[in-house]
């Protein structure tokens, strides 16, 4: 089965570069449909707002930490199965655990490349 | 040599505390006793002051930041200190915003390059009469050599938020270090100084004292100019 080009993602990042940045990479690979948000109460909005089929999350963020959106996103009927990304400075083993326990979909260290986008999201979501 | 001789200290005060209402204790034992305790303190006397000497380092800490964060403020002729500064952690601040703002710029001219490559490509497509197919697949060739390395611009962008971050944590640790050597200069300030300041003076100084506990946000705590007055007290 092959991916979607055209599914939703959405990118949450506190830091508007790392947004952008993000989604460049992502436009980079084929994907055309993205979407962002500033913090994870902003993004459990969007979830909750419309259809998302991906989450790119930050880690560190004010009001809602990425590992706190995961678990609602976790904890909700809707998203349960959703690919989430979770991709923080901080390469911590403690805090890649905690996102593992939570129930993220992989884990990327910043600074990263398109190569290393597209080889996570191919383990997530398949071959594109 | 005496049997008191060879007792320590605690012994010979407890041998002292155990003689009841009159008992003869012999003039030696008494003499020894005080010798000893002359010694003991003779001895610390000799050498300075523990806490005063800490003080007065923590002190010199203490002016030390507060000259730098000055120093640091009184940086003119750039535009970022003009714009930017009211201290030093304000400085560190503009850096993370300048910074940003040029990843800002440089990440707008890729997407207007990727904009000319994909307009450029189309007109060589529309080309009439058509361009000879050999030199078409060459353009096109180095139009998507030219993507992949605004591709690895956007990526060499992470650069931007990691020092950012870990400007923001420096930021954050200066901000502990200030506001604890402060709080300690008001502590060991309130007991050397016990003597000398008011009672009123004193409960301010504890107030601010109590309030450099936490951390610091906006609005809340010290100013610049109550951390010096509260140095010129104590100082």
């Amino acid at each position: 089965m092959s991916v979607d080009r055209n599914m939703r993602i959405l990118v949450v990042d506190d830091a508007q570069t790392m947004r952008r940045i993000i989604v460049n990479l992502l436009r980079q690979l084929g994907f055309t449909n993205m979407t962002e948000a500033d913090d994870g109460t902003t993004a459990w909005e969007k979830l909750n707002a419309e259809h998302i089929d991906m989450v790119i999350s930050d880690w560190n963020m004010p009001k809602m930490t990425g590992i706190d959106l995961l678990k609602k996103v976790r904890e909700s009927e809707k998203y349960k199965l959703t690919p989430f990304i979770m991709v923080t400075a901080e390469g911590k083993r403690e805090n890649v655990i905690a996102a593992v326990q939570a129930g993220v979909s992989n884990y990327i260290v910043k600074p990263f490349n398109a190569a290393t986008l597209k080889e996570k999201m191919t383990k997530v979501i398949g071959m594109f | 040599m005496s049997t008191f001789e060879h007792l320590s200290l605690s012994q010979r005060i407890a041998a002292l505390e155990a003689a009841e209402h009159g008992d003869m204790i012999p003039a030696e034992q008494v003499r020894e006793l005080v010798a000893a305790v002359k010694t003991m303190f003779g001895h610390q006397a000799d050498k300075p002051n523990t806490t005063e000497k800490l003080y007065s380092e923590l002190g010199e800490l203490a002016k030390f930041i507060n000259n730098a964060k000055k120093e640091l403020q009184e940086v003119k002729g750039s535009t970022i200190a003009e714009e930017h500064l009211p201290n030093a952690t304000n400085q560190l601040d503009a850096i993370v915003q300048m910074t940003e703002q040029a990843t800002g710029r440089i990440m707008d001219e890729c997407d207007r390059l990727t904009m000319f490559h994909t307009d450029l490509r189309e007109r060589l497509i529309a080309m009439d009469p058509p361009l000879d197919p050999d030199a078409l697949a060459g353009v096109d060739d180095a139009i998507n050599q030219a993507a992949v390395s605004i591709t690895h611009i956007f990526e060499a962008c992470n650069f931007q938020d990691i020092t950012g971050q870990r400007v923001q944590k420096v930021v954050r640790a200066l901000q502990e270090i200030e506001r604890q050597v402060l709080r300690m200069v008001v502590v060991f300030g309130l007991m050397e100084n016990k003597d000398r300041l008011d009672a009123e003076t004193a409960a301010e100084l504890q107030e601010d004292a109590a309030l450099l506990n936490g951390p610091q946000l906006n609005g809340q705590g010290l100013d610049q100019d109550e951390i010096d007055s509260i140095l010129s007290k104590l100082l």
